[in-house]
């Protein structure tokens, strides 16, 4: 199976997103002839792994190098640089082209960025004296599809950017990208966002509109209905919680990069051990679309009853010779489907061996201690333990980060005091994180008090899954938490923002509800409310919308969303489009290294 | 047909096909003194706009454009006729003064004129310089300074011929010399092969063949050199014709395909022929052997020549038609017919065409003379319009067809008027004709009418509208200062009317110098406005480069798109504008942009930074992306920044990353001398901290920071082990611990007051690594953990020794850590005991079944698979 997911039963022509991606590269690739050397940053290297083979490249006389502080090893007399707009990579592009000029080396140089130039970057490769010797263009790449309903504009640093740096260039990204969309699906009539980020995207949303208008004329009815804007700031609770669903548990657990996950061959029951080998997961795999957004105990059964009925089918084809050719045939086609059932059936196992372990049990009990904002002390004292047991830092900071969350913030002494464990016992190097997540409001001092039971009640956060094989609410994901951001995504597709408005001011940022491009007579003045009965008149028809992460979002949270529209009477689909998918782990790491770096 | 009869009368037949000869304006504003002193009441000397043809160097364009001229110093003037100084004149067709300028005295001799495609103004000087005018008011190109298109020593210009193009030169020494790119601003003269005229022999004349016509893409020069004509390209030289043995040729014109050339011979004989010399197409001898002054293509099936009073129009057969004229004449070939430029008028001389010829020819029974007539008829109220009708129901639409081209081919309004009435007759019996054809053609005649009125003065025909364009069209009538019409012309065709608008505000605001900013801005805005999505930034980039700054910062303000906005602002100096609007714009590349321009003025300004500084910390998203561009390459200006503005705890950060930075060193890191520095970079930050009341907590790690390193530093001089400095208060007492120096271990734990949990939890896990069960009992015995047994379980299980850890588990309390404990040792009885006794016993009991069944629940199921071995 390939890692390229497969985009026909998408809600958008989401193929025709890639292709287009795909021709642009193809385009700049074509344009400097003869033999070349691309050299792409390590990142995109992956990004693009999911637009096309990396072998159609080769055709084209291209050879593949990745992007590093070495001198670049290659004999072509062209190279081409493939990289995002990132400072750190300048200074590694013009120590190559010092490197090759140290040697004598005459070379032509092309520097494309992605997605676009930015003056910052040029300026550094003024200051190394190389622009003059680049030949400058830019790649376009913002949205790239996941999977079928997951888009990702592939950023990782947006969050910190946002939260601590004061950086806001991913909020351009966001609504350069929701305007290019705009140009292929037509222009979404209804916006709605919450939180400084997303409001700040709506509104740059606009203006992109008012500045190069999509035509309103010629698009007929627009495909994508409303977008929903959300920062990860209005909910960092979620994340921070353990993911229970097999795909979450995959990210969680092995990390899932690019659409696939990187295993042990052993694993997935090959002989040779020590190598790797790479799994893609997306829902052109039929059985992993079927149980990726199922808890895990859930999917081992459903695996079980699977193999248990196709070794059934076998036990009768073998023992009686009466079934028809049909039959066989039948039992053939079910018989492909093995290797499927093979390979999550080794993943699966894989997984069990972590979430087994009565650790594994533990860190979900405390965590839903704190959800439920019961006892204190208790979760105190755990996350002092794992502190002083020296824990991975990821997995301290996940916790004190929903502590302080759900808390309003830590008493001062108990505020001070964890601090100072943190900083023993990893490290002094880790004061600027400390400080960092402060400024970011993720850990810091209680100066009033909490409203998390508030929001917890209001929205019905918490809730008792009575039946987990056939749950009738998203709170199964998280084992009884509903996670907050999908709450308020309910709230706003079912009646927008105006159901919820107070509730809205208890969470971080400004909230905007937003029409959009209604141009045509006054028909919203002669049916009032015309959204609800626009859904009814046009029978069948379910409306796209587009639910937006600024600053990442998980992949529980995307199952919930597809749990949603899943469910009866819901008459929408939903496209998730994040800067990133992360998983807690993933979200705190790059501002854990950043600050040891000091680079925020 | 009384009325057609008339229309026909004026024709001239020539070999089979009839010519007319179209009066367009006349007389001409120039010829009669009264019209000429009213409209040149602002231009100055009522002299100027004066034009002899005979008297001056002229240049007409074609497409009906605007004529030239200079007054011929070689020829002969009447004094005060003339004013004494000469100038350069610039006419409409219709006569009317555009513009003049004084010609500069001391030229070299003015060779000739003539107008490029774009409608510049060019003038070949006798040395082969060229001067170069914009339109409409006649400004020199580039520089006052004539560029010369001839190499040194070539001894001037002996003949020139110019294309819309470029133009070529015979020189004195008879070389030649083209120019194709000759609207650029330094333009390149490339001299074609030699054409080996020898020193007794002269250049008799000379034509061009234009690149466009020609397959090399490169320009053909033919030359009559001898009793020879020769081809000169880049390439090389080719005698043609010598078979054909015509003689010394006198005179030559290019047919306006390329394909004919009209030669006029020494013994007066006109020959065409192909322009590869094949044959002789026709011949007709004229009566003159004195060559004519002017020779010109009418299409392509006659030639004009024109001698002194007498125009002779030759055909491939029959007798040619002879025009006479008592006043000089000047000959402008069109694609389509040739117009006659003369001193009260102008003329128009054109193949009659097929249509016009169906509908007035004399005695024509055509359909289309009929659907003429039965209109004629109609509006009689005459019976006879049916009965005609009936004659021709059956080709109705080529009557139709006839009666709109017909109208097309009309200057006289009121006969275009006629023939679509014709024509709209016929549509009313024919609903299958096209009415989008009459249509356009309705469209095209208003937009005819309008361009032809004498104010305007472009006799353009529809064929020569159909070449030209609209869009050129338009671009021409906005170079003339003809918004209004462009405007209005644009909107007609539904063409967009940007460049239009765009053009009149760049012009308004170079006319109106003396008009107060404020009253010119809202002058423009009225005008801008009705243009959507028009570029404000460009009209202000003009106006500051007209040098009204203010005016550009006034129009830059209504520009919408910040990526053009921005750049101007900067460019006109409004630097907190700039910066505000790029904030606002939410682009941060923009904001970088004006960023650097402003650090970068500071630094060639040598202003203080603290000015920057000011700046930018007035506003968040600007302080916030210069601190993270700073932090990459700038850190002495950052550090600079946050001390100047207060952040010392950011200072303190930053000084903690250089303190780092000197550990990573390789030479710092090993015990060496350089620890000193490190160590002061932290207690610098330490002070940085201790100075804000807010960061106390930072201002204590920083200086207990200080302390570990220089703990770290002795225990690596006394163990002679660099492995300390870097590791954090934990892993230090865990090293010492694990290197057996239990005194060291425990001087940390009290200098840093590592809590006694802690500490448990350490030195349980240190001595679990190194394997001492002894000392880890012994441990257990000193007093009773502060926070259980729990560190000495773990120890051991993690280690996998299930006996030691044995020892601890029935000392825990918690009865749910016991069975947990029990679990992760497979003991699953004990497990269940230890669960039964908690309070949330069966919770934990279910927990634990689904921890101990599904392990062994799914590897059955792995076995089971197996069978088919995929994997």
């Amino acid at each position: 199976m390939a890692q390229i997911p497969n985009l026909d039963n998408a809600a958008l022509n989401l193929t025709a997103l890639r292709e287009q991606s795909q021709k642009e590269l193809l385009s700049i690739i074509k344009s400097i002839r003869g033999k070349k050397c691309l050299v792409i940053d390590p990142k995109l290297a992956g990004t693009l792994s999911l637009i096309l083979q990396t072998s159609v490249l080769k055709e084209y006389g291209t050879e593949l190098r990745i992007l590093s502080a070495d001198p670049l090893q290659t004999e072509c007399p062209k190279v081409v640089y493939l990289v995002r707009s990132q400072l750190n990579f300048m200074k590694f592009v013009a120590n190559q082209i010092k490197n090759d000029e140290s040697k004598g080396l005459q070379r032509e140089y092309h520097l494309y960025f992605v997605p676009r130039r930015i003056v910052a970057c040029e300026k550094i490769l003024e200051e190394e004296k190389v622009h003059q010797k680049l030949t400058i263009g830019e790649y376009p790449l913002y949205l790239v599809p996941l999977d079928e309903d997951v888009l990702s504009l592939e950023l990782d640093y947006s969050l910190q950017e946002c939260l601590i740096e004061g950086d806001t260039s991913s909020v351009w990204h966001v609504a350069k990208a929701i305007h290019k969309l705009e140009f292929a699906f037509g222009v979404i009539p209804n916006i709605r966002a919450k939180g400084v980020a997303s409001t700040k995207a709506a509104e740059l949303l606009n203006h992109m509109q008012l500045e190069d208008p999509v035509s309103m004329d010629n698009m007929g009815i627009p495909e994508i209905d409303t977008v929903i804007l959300l920062d990860r700031e209005v909910d960092m609770v979620t994340p921070m919680c353990s993911q229970l669903t097999y795909e979450g548990l995959l990210d969680e657990m092995l990390e899932i990069h690019n659409g696939s996950v990187e295993v042990d061959a052993s694993i997935m029951g090959a002989q040779q051990d020590g190598k790797k080998v790479k799994v893609p997961l997306n829902s052109s795999d039929k059985l992993y679309k079927e149980i990726r957004d199922l808890n895990l105990h859930v999917v081992v059964q459903v695996v079980r009853q699977k193999a248990t009925s196709i070794q059934q089918d076998y036990a009768e084809v073998k023992s009686t010779n009466t079934q028809s050719v049909s039959e066989l045939k039948d039992f053939v086609k079910r018989l492909h489907s093995l290797p499927e059932i093979a390979r999550h059936v080794n993943l699966a196992q894989h997984l069990q061996s972590f979430a087994a372990k009565p650790a594994f049990h533990a860190r979900v009990e405390i965590e839903q201690i704190i959800l439920e904002a019961q006892t204190y002390e208790t979760c105190y004292e755990y996350i002092e333990e794992i502190i002083q047991k020296q824990e991975p830092i990821e997995t301290v900071l996940r916790l004190l980060v929903l502590f302080s969350l759900t808390n309003a913030g830590l008493p001062k002494k108990n505020f001070d005091y964890l601090r100072r464990e943190i900083l023993h016992s990893y490290g002094f190097e880790h004061m600027p994180l400390l400080y960092n997540l402060e400024k970011a409001g993720l850990v810091k001092r209680q100066e009033s008090r909490t409203n998390w039971p508030v929001i917890s009640r209001a929205l019905q956060l918490i809730v008792d899954i009575k039946d987990p094989e056939n749950p009738d609410d998203i709170a199964y994901i998280f084992a009884g938490y509903a996670p907050l951001s999908i709450r308020l995504v309910q709230h706003a597709v079912r009646s927008g923002w105006r159901s919820i408005e107070e509730l809205l001011k208890l969470l971080p940022g400004p909230h905007m509800d937003l029409k959009r491009g209604v141009s045509t007579i006054s028909s919203s003045e002669l049916l009032p409310g015309s959204g609800s009965q626009q859904s009814t008149d046009r029978v069948g028809h379910r409306s796209l919308v587009l639910v937006v992460f600024i600053g990442g979002v998980t992949s529980a949270e995307i199952a919930a969303l597809r749990f949603l529209s899943a469910q009866e009477g819901m008459g929408y689909d939903f496209l998730v489009a994040t800067t990133k998918v992360i998983t807690g782990n993933t979200l705190l790491r790059p501002i854990i290294a950043s600050s040891k770096e000091g680079m925020i | 047909m009384s009325s057609s009869v008339s229309v026909a009368a004026e024709w001239d037949l020539l070999s089979d096909r009839f010519y007319r000869r179209i009066t367009i304006y006349s007389p001409l504003p120039w010829s009669s003194p009264a019209t000429t002193t009213a409209s040149s009441s602002g231009g100055g000397s009522s002299g100027v706009s004066r034009l002899d043809l005979s008297t001056h160097i002229v240049a007409a364009a074609p497409f009906g454009g605007p004529i030239a001229a200079v007054r011929d110093d070689s020829k002969i003037v009447q004094l005060h006729s003339e004013p004494s100084r000469r100038r350069l004149l610039l006419f409409s067709s219709s006569g009317h003064p555009l513009a003049s300028s004084p010609w500069t005295p001391h030229l070299p001799r003015l060779h000739s004129l003539a107008f490029s495609s774009s409608l510049n103004l060019l003038a070949l000087l006798s040395d082969g310089s060229l001067l170069r005018f914009r339109l409409p008011d006649l400004n020199p190109i580039t520089s006052s300074s004539p560029v010369p298109l001839l190499p040194p020593a070539s001894g001037g210009v002996a003949d020139a011929v110019f294309w819309g193009g470029g133009v070529a030169i015979l020189t004195e020494d008879n070389r030649v010399v083209v120019t194709t790119d000759i609207e650029v601003d330094d333009p390149h003269p490339r001299e074609l092969a030699d054409p080996g005229v020898a020193e007794d022999e002269q250049v008799l004349c000379m034509a061009v063949v234009e690149p466009q016509l020609v397959m090399s893409g490169s320009p053909e020069v033919l030359l009559a050199v001898g009793d020879r004509v020769v081809a000169v390209d880049e390439d090389g030289v080719q005698v043609l014709g010598e078979a054909l043995e015509i003689g010394p040729v006198q005179k030559m014109a290019v047919s306006p395909n390329g394909k004919l050339l009209a030669a006029f011979a020494h013994d007066g004989r006109l020959l065409v022929i192909p322009t590869d010399f094949s044959r002789i197409i026709f011949e007709y001898e004229c009566d003159s052997a004195l060559p004519p002054d002017q020779i010109a293509w009418c299409g392509l099936d006659s030639v004009l020549l024109y001698w002194s009073e007498v125009l002779l129009m030759v055909g491939p057969n029959g007798d040619p038609v002879q025009y006479n004229y008592d006043e000089p004449v000047m000959l402008i070939p069109e694609c389509d017919g040739v117009r006659i430029l003369t001193n009260s008028s102008m003329e128009f001389l054109h193949r009659v065409p097929d249509s016009t010829t169906l509908i007035f020819g004399i005695g024509s029974m055509s359909p289309a003379a009929l659907l003429y007539d039965a209109r004629d008829h109609y509006d009689k109220q005459s019976a006879k319009a049916y009965d005609n009708y009936q004659l021709i129901s059956s080709s109705l639409p080529e009557a139709i067809e006839a009666c709109i081209d017909a109208a097309g081919y009309e200057f006289d309004v009121s006969r275009q008027h006629t023939l679509l009435r014709a024509a709209t007759y016929g549509l009313a019996f024919c609903s299958r004709f096209p009415h989008g054809r009459f249509q356009e053609m309705c469209k095209i005649l208003r937009v005819l009418n309008a361009v032809r009125d004498p104010e305007i003065g472009m006799p353009l025909t529809v064929k020569q509208y159909r070449l030209l364009t609209a869009t050129v069209l338009i671009g021409r009538l906005i170079n003339a200062n003809q918004h209004l019409l462009a405007l209005r012309i644009s909107e007609y065709l539904n063409l967009n009317p940007e460049v239009v608008i765009m053009h009149w505000a760049c012009e308004k605001i170079t006319a109106s110098a003396a008009i107060p900013d404020v009253v010119l801005l809202e002058g423009l805005l009225g005008k801008l406005r009705l243009c959507k999505g028009i570029s404000y930034a460009a009209v202000a980039a003009h106006a500051d480069k007209s040098g009204r700054r203010k005016l550009a910062a006034m129009l830059v303000d209504h520009e919408s798109q910040s990526s053009k906005q921005i750049p101007l602002l900067l460019s006109i100096d409004e630097q907190d504008k700039a910066l505000q609007k790029s904030i606002e714009s939410g682009d941060t590349d923009l904001v970088y942009l004006v960023l650097f321009h402003i650090w970068q003025k500071i630094s060639v300004e040598k202003s203080a930074p603290l000015d920057f500084f000011g700046v930018i910390n007035a506003r968040p998203l600007a302080r916030d992306l210069f601190i993270a561009y700073a932090r990459h390459s700038k850190h002495e200006a950052l550090k600079d920044f946050f001390l100047s503005t207060g952040r010392l705890q950011d200072a303190g950060f930053l000084l903690l990353k250089e303190s780092r930075e000197l550990e990573r060193n390789p030479m710092a890191s090993k015990g060496s001398p350089l620890h000193g520095p490190q160590v002061r970079l932290v207690e610098q930050a330490h002070r940085l901290f201790a100075e804000t009341k807010e960061h106390l907590f930072e201002s204590k790690s920083a200086e207990e920071h200080a302390k570990l390193l220089r703990v770290q530093h002795q225990l690596e001089v006394s163990t002679k082990q660099a492995i300390f400095v870097g590791s954090s208060v934990s892993d230090t007492i865990k090293t010492c611990i694990v290197m057996g120096n239990e005194r060291a271990a425990v001087k940390v734990k009290s200098e840093f007051k590592v809590p006694d949990k802690r500490w448990y939890w350490l030195k349980s896990c240190a001595l679990a690594t190194v394997g001492n069960w002894d000392a880890l009992e012994t441990f257990s015995r000193e007093k009773r953990p502060p926070g259980g047994y729990k560190p000495f379980v773990e120890a051991c299980i993690d280690a996998g020794q299930k006996t030691e850890a044995l020892k601890y588990i029935p000392k825990l309390t918690d009865p749910g850590e016991r069975s947990e404990a029990y679990a992760r040792l497979n003991m699953t009885e004990e497990a269940k005991k230890a669960a039964s006794e908690a309070n949330n016993g069966d919770e934990l009991f279910g927990r634990l079944k689904s921890t101990l069944a599904q392990n062994t629940l799914i590897d059955t199921l792995r076995d089971r698979l197996s069978f088919q071995g995929t994997y």
